[in-house]
Formats: structure tokens, C-alpha cells, sequence
């Protein structure tokens, strides 16, 4: 595009749909009919040629069509004299008036770190593809470790004047952006931190200050999200970080055994206690009822014997020398002032105490 | 014929001519008109259809929009010593066009500018800063309590707040490139560290520095599951012991207070006469001898009297 001859050669090229931003499915339109080298003709033929050629390139370079996702700004030589909503548009033919089509509804977005490789295989699972690309994942976190982070920015052209005329490649500087945001954001945090609690923190700083960013550029660029995916140490660093998770579970599992046998010991040995008091509380009482008993006895008794004390001794001393003398093993009789073995006879066999005393 | 012809060519000259003295200035585009290789003050900033004089007058267009920049990746010592491979980004714009005419001339020419540019000065502020300044912000905290239970207790990486941080840094390289950019008709929107990575050898340091860091918190994890279950365990025994030697003496207490109310009781009733009960509590006890009892009766005893009695009668 040197002199303005080729410029303006260029402008009246067929093209309806030069530059469709953000891309976008369009609707076929035909190709141009050109100047075509044609064969000696009569010079009428060729006139009218010309005019159905004419004819038809005005026909179709004077509307177009907008998606039900996307905005049409329209150019008139070049300066933008209106954005279109979707539907059917007329315009100057001839490239006077050209469109670029904008996907304003449509969510975008930016892969780092990886890629999708196709979106809808048969619309069951996407794949991604193999191929890593660390030099967009790696990045340092505060206390200076190695970090892999994987993300995806979402976004919408919210304004598609300013995305078009205000930056040249809006989605580069997006990306050189996020790139630099994340590195900002993951590196303020300690490694730890960005792998387990600090991940819903990071993406809507990130979000944020992408949005601020694009916001200073004027880029008519709306971030509707930055989500973080797989976020993970080095590969050579992965085994010790899995240890550590092993060792957390091994802490956790020797804390609950303790506790296990805390939680088993001490209600035992609650119940222990119970019982053992019980048992003396139960001793207690039995042994103030037997006092209560024998000692009620003993009054009635001495009651009695206090009538007739002499009869009553003498009664009692026989019943329990009766009641007894069956019973024993061995009774021994010894006479007062005799000496030792003889005067005793000895019952041997028990329950002859009877006999034995019938002998005598 | 003649006519036809002459009329053709005039028809061509006029349309050349018009073609030659019509031009377009884009939405994105701003323009200078060159005469004879003199750049004519004044800029065509108005997109839209414009005017010039055929020929001897032509058109250099330039972008009005912001322009992205991307440096090369560059190895550059920090004040620490440690090589890091930087990666750089800024956006420039084309703000005057005769000046960037002048002094670049084209694009290609102004990015070879910014190259030498902007790498001297992220030279400049990486080599004389730590690399802790570069990659954490002026917001750095670090909450004690987290960094315990994340084990980071290093003596290597000194966990204080940035002098600068990051985003100050940012801004003093747009500063240091910026100042030189006026001259070139060329604004520098903004200059930002995109990438910032170890060299490949001191990133497999810092792997293995991160392996033992891990394997240290993995021991750290270990011992203290270990302590933790001794000390419930302790705990344990010191409960059970509580609640024993407590029940014991609890029951001792009761049978104590028991055994001394029977006393009471005992006392009372028995010193009402205390000889008889002697002679009670002796026939009593006669009652529980067993089998292998020796029961020594004396000859004269109660239990013979009266048997004796008889013989002499």
C-alpha cells in the first residue's frame, strides 16, 4: 500500500469482509469479477459485459449481514461512521463504504501454559494438546521457588470501535499482559500459598488488574474471568511435595490413634471408678445395716435377760455349747490343778462329741 | 478514430490525476504528506477521504494505535549474583509522525530503537536489584502463622518486604526509557516484566534446594506426629491415674464414714451393759468356730458342773 493510486486500487477490490476481528463464521459471499482478459469482441458485447459486471458488483457489495453474535462498524473511506446492530445493511457499493465485523457477544478466551487442541471432538470431551509450554508457566513465587501455572483468561469485546482502533493487536498485548499480571500476582505470594489457598485470591487479582490494565490501553476489551488451572511444583520437585502430603496424613493418622486411645482409656477407667465407689457406698451401707441389726438384736436380748439375768445366762451358755460342740473338730477337757496329758480326753472323731460325752 | 482515441487518453489522464490527488487515511491511521521527499508540516490525524496535490505530493501513513513491543529474552545478573532469563513488554505509540519520520522512519526502524532501548535500561534495574525486589510487590506480607504451617523457615530467602517491588520497578524503567522517546515522536505507554525465569542451572539448584525444603517439612510433619500422640498419650495416663487414685479415695472415704457410724451405733447400744454384751459376743463367736476347731473346756467349767454334780449325788 504505497502510492494512494494502489490504495484506493486496493479499496475497490472486492472485499465486504475484510479483517473479521475476533474471528467468527461468516455467510459465503461470491467472488469478485474482475478484470478478466478477454477475446477480440464486438465493442458492444463488451459494454455490455461491463455493465452486467458493474451491475452485479453493485448489487453485492452494497449490503451485508451482521451475526446475532457480533457488531459491524462501518467505514466510509476509511473513517468509522457507524457500528450496526445484527441483521441485514445496506452500504455504498464499490468499497466506498467497508465493514469489519466484531463477535461483541461471543465469551473469548486466552490459554496459557497449554492449549486446547480441539474444542468439540463429537462434543463429548475436549482435548488438549500434549505439548507444554513451560516458558508461559513457569514462574517464580515470592520465597523464590519454581512455580507452574496454568490459566485461562475469558473475555468479551465489549467495545469494538475501541477494539479495533486503539490498539493494534489487542489480543497480543491481552496476552503480554496476563502473562505479566500473573507473574506479578503469583510472586507476591509464598509458593505454598499459590498451590493450595491462595488460588481463588490470585485469579480475581489477576482478573482485576488484567481489566485495570486493558482499561489504561482503552482496549474495549471486558475480562469476564481468569481461572487458574492445574497449578503445580516442577516435575523433579513433585515426589518431595507428595511426601509432605504423606507425612501430614502420617501426623494426622498418629494424633487419631493417640486419640483413639485416649477416647477408649478414660471412659473405662471412668467406669471403673464408678464402680469401685459404688462398691464402697454399697459396703457402707451394708455394713451400718449389720450394725443396725446386730445392735437391735442385742437390745431385745439384753431386754430379756435383764428380767431374768442368772436363767437366761445360764440358758444362752448351754444352747451355744450345744449348738457348737457338733460342729468342732477336736474338744479338748482339761481338770483345773491336774497336770497336763492325762486328764484330758481327746474327741478325735468328730460328731462323736456325743458319744464321747456318754463314756465319761 | 482520432478523436475516440485522444478522448480516451484524456479520460485516463484525468482519472490518474484523480486517483493521484485523492487519498484515504484509515481509523488507525494517521498521515504526513511528503513533497519531494520534504515532509510538509502538519498531520492528517482525520480519518476519511483527503486531498493532495498529483504527483509531486505522496502520502506516508503511520498507525495511531498503541503498538505492542516484545523484547528478546535476555540473561541478566541481579545484585544477588543469580542469572535470570528476563522477558520484557511495552507499548508505544507513534505520537508525532514527523519527528518519527525524521528520526526512524519507519516502524522496523523505531522497534531496533526501542530494542537497544529498553534492554539497556531493564539491564540497568535487574542487574542493581535482588531478585526477592523483582518478583514480590510493595503489598508483600507474609502471615507468620501460614508460614509455619508451611514450613518455609529458610536463611537463604529473607522474607521482608520489598524496598521496591515489582510494580515500582516497572515504572522506573518506563521512566528511564520514556525520556529518550520524545525526540523519537514516539510515546512508551507502558514497560512491563512479562517473563522472569532461573537459568536452566541454577533452576535445577533451586529444585534440589526445594526437594530438601519439602524433605525437611515431610521429617518436621512426621516428628511432630510423634510428639503430638506422647503427649496425649501422657495426658492419657496422668487422666487415668486422676480418676483411680480419685475413686480410691473416694471409697475409702465412705467406708471410713460407714465403719464409724457402725461404731457409733455398736458403742451405743453395747456400753448400755457392757458386761453382758462381753458374754453375748463371746457365745457368739463360739457359734463360728469350724471343724477344725480345738475346743479346750475346762473340767469345771458351766458346760461339766452339772455332771459332775450327778456323779457325786
Amino acid at each position: 500500500m504505497g502510492t494512494p493510486a494502489d490504495r484506493l486500487a486496493e479499496l475497490l477490490q472486492f472485499g465486504p469482509r475484510k479483517g473479521r476481528a475476533g474471528g467468527g463464521g461468516g455467510s459465503a459471499y461470491p467472488p469478485g469479477g474482475g478484470g478478466a482478459q478477454l477475446p477480440k469482441l464486438p465493442l458492444g458485447l463488451v459494454g455490455v459485459i461491463v455493465v452486467v459486471v458493474l451491475a452485479l458488483w453493485l448489487v453485492f457489495s452494497a449490503y451485508y449481514t451482521v451475526q446475532p453474535e457480533e457488531k459491524a462498524v462501518v467505514k466510509r473511506f476509511g473513517a468509522v461512521i457507524a457500528t450496526r446492530d445484527p441483521g441485514l445493511h445496506f452500504k455504498l457499493p464499490f468499497g466506498i463504504d467497508t465493514v469489519e465485523f466484531v463477535a461483541t457477544e461471543r465469551v473469548l478466551k486466552q490459554e496459557f501454559g497449554f492449549r486446547t487442541a480441539a474444542s468439540d471432538s463429537g462434543g463429548e470431551r475436549t482435548e488438549y494438546s500434549a505439548e507444554d509450554f513451560p516458558q508461559e508457566s513457569l514462574m517464580l513465587s515470592g520465597d523464590l521457588n519454581i512455580i507452574d501455572v496454568e490459566w485461562v483468561v475469558q473475555y468479551r469485546i465489549d467495545d469494538p470501535m475501541k477494539y479495533l482502533y486503539n490498539l493494534r493487536d489487542p489480543t497480543r498485548t491481552l496476552r503480554d499482559i496476563s502473562e505479566s499480571v500473573m507473574r506479578r500476582v503469583v510472586g507476591n505470594r509464598l509458593g505454598s500459598d499459590v498451590l493450595t489457598t491462595a488460588r481463588v485470591e490470585i485469579s480475581n487479582l489477576a482478573g482485576e488488574e488484567i481489566q485495570a490494565a486493558m482499561k489504561k490501553y482503552d482496549a474495549g476489551i471486558h475480562i469476564v474471568t481468569v481461572q487458574l488451572q492445574d497449578v503445580i511444583p516442577p516435575k523433579a520437585v513433585q515426589p518431595a511435595f507428595n511426601e509432605v502430603n504423606e507425612a501430614r496424613q502420617e501426623r494426622e493418622r498418629m494424633i487419631n490413634e493417640a486419640t483413639k486411645r485416649l477416647n477408649q482409656e478414660i471412659p473405662k477407667a471412668s467406669g471403673e471408678a464408678s464402680r469401685v465407689i459404688a462398691e464402697a457406698e454399697g459396703y457402707a451401707s451394708e455394713r451400718v445395716n449389720q450394725a443396725l441389726g446386730e445392735t437391735a438384736r442385742f437390745r431385745s436380748i439384753l431386754a430379756e435377760y435383764r428380767s431374768a439375768p442368772t436363767v437366761t445366762r445360764t440358758r444362752m451358755y448351754l444352747e451355744t455349747i450345744n449348738a457348737v460342740l457338733p460342729t468342732i473338730g477336736n474338744v479338748m477337757v482339761v481338770k483345773d490343778g491336774k497336770t497336763a496329758p492325762l486328764p484330758y480326753f481327746d474327741m478325735r472323731r468328730p460328731r462323736t462329741a456325743a458319744a464321747a460325752e456318754a463314756q465319761q | 478514430m482520432n478523436k475516440s482515441i485522444l478522448s480516451v487518453v484524456v479520460i485516463a489522464v484525468l482519472s490518474l490525476g484523480a486517483l493521484q490527488s485523492a487519498y484515504v487515511v484509515d481509523q488507525a491511521e494517521q498521515a504526513i504528506i511528503v513533497q519531494f521527499g520534504e515532509p510538509i508540516p502538519g498531520i492528517v490525524s482525520q480519518p476519511g477521504l483527503h486531498w493532495k496535490l498529483p504527483f509531486i505530493q505522496d502520502v506516508r501513513r503511520f498507525d495511531k494505535r498503541i503498538i505492542a513491543w516484545d523484547g528478546d529474552v535476555t540473561q541478566i545478573p541481579t545484585l544477588g549474583r543469580e542469572f535470570v532469563l528476563v522477558d520484557t513488554t511495552a507499548r508505544w505509540r507513534i505520537t508525532d509522525p514527523l519527528k518519527f519520520l525524521t528520526s526512524v522512519r519507519d516502524e522496523s526502524g523505531a522497534r531496533t530503537r526501542l530494542d537497544d532501548l529498553i534492554d539497556s535500561v531493564t539491564r540497568d534495574i535487574i542487574s542493581g536489584t535482588n531478585l526477592e525486589e523483582i518478583i514480590r510487590s510493595r503489598d508483600w506480607t507474609v502471615d507468620a502463622a501460614a508460614l509455619d504451617e508451611a514450613g518455609v523457615s529458610r536463611e537463604d530467602v529473607d522474607l521482608e518486604r520489598p524496598k521496591k517491588g515489582r510494580a515500582l520497578l516497572e515504572q522506573e524503567m518506563l521512566a528511564a526509557a520514556a525520556k529518550l522517546m520524545p525526540a523519537l515522536g514516539i510515546e512508551l505507554v507502558d514497560v512491563r516484566l512479562k517473563r522472569i525465569n532461573y537459568i536452566d542451572s541454577v533452576g535445577r539448584q533451586v529444585e534440589t534446594r526445594m526437594i530438601s525444603e519439602r524433605q525437611s517439612i515431610a521429617e518436621r510433619f512426621r516428628s511432630e506426629g510423634q510428639g503430638k500422640s506422647s503427649e496425649i498419650l501422657g495426658e492419657m495416663e496422668r487422666e487415668l491415674r486422676r480418676i483411680r487414685s480419685e475413686a480410691e479415695r473416694k471409697a475409702a472415704e465412705v467406708r471410713g464414714k460407714a465403719d464409724g457410724e457402725a461404731t457409733k451405733i455398736y458403742g451405743e447400744s453395747y456400753g448400755a451393759d457392757p458386761e453382758f454384751y462381753a458374754f453375748f459376743s463371746t457365745l457368739e463367736s463360739y457359734k463360728a468356730m469350724g471343724e477344725n476347731t480345738t475346743l479346750v473346756l475346762d473340767a469345771d467349767s458351766e458346760f461339766f458342773r452339772y455332771l459332775d454334780s450327778t456323779r457325786t449325788r
